[in-house]
């Protein structure tokens, strides 16, 4: 009877041990999780993810020594995993070749993403391409308009899922 | 006269099937996993190689990604066929939904099974029935005892909502759209695909080959920490697959 009493203490101190080192190891994991995370995207964030458009309201400008870009993209509210339809305009430079767009993530690499523009006419270029879902939950993105020639000029702003 | 011009036609229409688009996202496939693809699908990879204990490493990850790559090939060619990435992926949507929380849940059961915490009679109460369909099937997909079950995880799992995939699926319906005939829309589709799918190997390989060194494998503290990581994944992909 004494033996089995002090199997079973010896068993709930086993046990609270074994809870306690779980314990102890799920808040090492959890911190390494987390110190992982702020290292990998710290970088990225620091350098990139300045919002300097609401495509969301309208047409966006930014300027790049003497070339001015303009974008708009509809329809609005600019949703992601639906066609969306990218209209630039450039001032203050001619391009050599047609203006593309590169689209991603500040935060994440995403593959390549490339809308290409047709010229409609007086520095007007029109082309249809998709922004797709992050299921991370990251919204932000940017296009990357490229004047062959002439430089390029980066649009950040947030997409809605 | 007319045969030597349908072969020639033929043999020009095979050429074409080689697009320039294969090596691109061999290599963004090989760069995304680098960047990507080892936070995203790394503690899955992790906990399969702690799920498998002594045994060899190489077939089940081999499956593992071959399941993952027949996925990718598959959505690839039906995109290619449709040349629409938004109506492809609207209509897969619930799909993945699906595939996330049921990839959260194996992964937990994966977990409470190789912790030992939970037994499968109390995972699955007193009407647990050992010799049940769906208690088997979810014994032997939580146990491994066979490499060839990581091949169907493998195809589950390549159904995972991912940035960098859809932007491989969405080139690989631009690749459709601009095909001569729908046969060639399907092979181009297929082919961008794998070979985004087979860029991710290396790096998938590389993680699996990490957690599976045997110094690592001998520490139970390890299994516990492997354990826990799979639940808090699992949970996580529940989660995310409940709000997406």
């Amino acid at each position: 009877m004494k033996q089995n009493n002090s199997a079973r203490g010896k068993q709930r101190h086993v046990s609270t041990a074994g809870i306690l080192s779980l314990a102890v190891s799920f808040l090492i994991l959890i911190g390494i999780l987390i110190i992982g995370c702020w290292v990998a995207t710290k970088p990225a964030m620091a350098a990139d993810t300045i919002i300097n458009c609401d495509a969301h309201k309208g047409i966006c400008s930014q300027s790049s020594g003497d070339l001015t870009v303009s974008l708009e993209i509809t329809p609005r509210p600019v949703k992601a995993m639906q066609d969306l339809v990218f209209r630039v305009s450039i001032e203050g430079a001619s391009p050599a070749k047609q203006p593309h767009i590169d689209l991603g993530m500040p935060a994440m690499k995403m593959g390549p993403n490339q809308v290409a523009l047709k010229s409609k006419g007086q520095g007007t270029y029109e082309g249809t391409g998709v922004i797709v879902r992050c299921p991370s939950g990251k919204r932000t993105w940017f296009a990357n308009v490229s004047v062959p020639g002439s430089g390029e000029v980066k649009f950040i702003f947030d997409v809605i899922y | 006269m007319l045969a030597c011009r349908d072969r020639e036609r033929l043999n020009l229409s095979s050429m074409s099937f080689i697009d320039p688009l294969y090596p691109i996202f061999i290599a963004t496939g090989f760069a995304v996993g680098f960047g990507h693809c080892i936070g995203m699908c790394g503690p899955i990879v992790v906990s399969l190689s702690l799920n498998l204990k002594d045994k060899k490493f190489l077939i089940p990850h081999l499956l593992y990604n071959a399941g993952r790559v027949v996925t990718y090939s598959l959505l690839g060619g039906v995109m290619g066929a449709t040349g629409s990435f938004t109506l492809v992926a609207s209509h897969i949507a619930g799909m993945q939904k699906g595939a996330m929380i049921f990839a959260g849940i194996l992964i937990i059961i994966m977990g409470l099974a190789m912790s030992g915490w939970i037994s499968f009679g109390k995972i699955f109460g007193d009407s647990y029935n050992a010799g049940g369909f769906v208690s088997k099937g979810f014994r032997r997909l939580s146990q491994l005892k066979s490499p060839a079950a990581y091949f169907p995880i493998g195809i589950l799992l390549g159904l995972l909502p991912c940035g960098p995939v859809y932007t491989a699926l969405l080139a690989a319906a631009g690749a459709g759209m601009k095909a001569a005939d729908p046969f060639e829309a399907v092979i181009k589709g297929m082919g961008v695909m794998m070979c985004f799918g087979l860029g991710t190997v290396p790096a998938l390989f590389l993680i699996a080959k990490l957690a599976d060194m045997g110094w690592l494998k001998k520490r139970e503290v390890i299994y516990r920490i492997g354990a826990l990581l799979m639940i808090s994944v699992g949970v996580y992909f529940i989660f995310k697959g409940i709000r997406y």
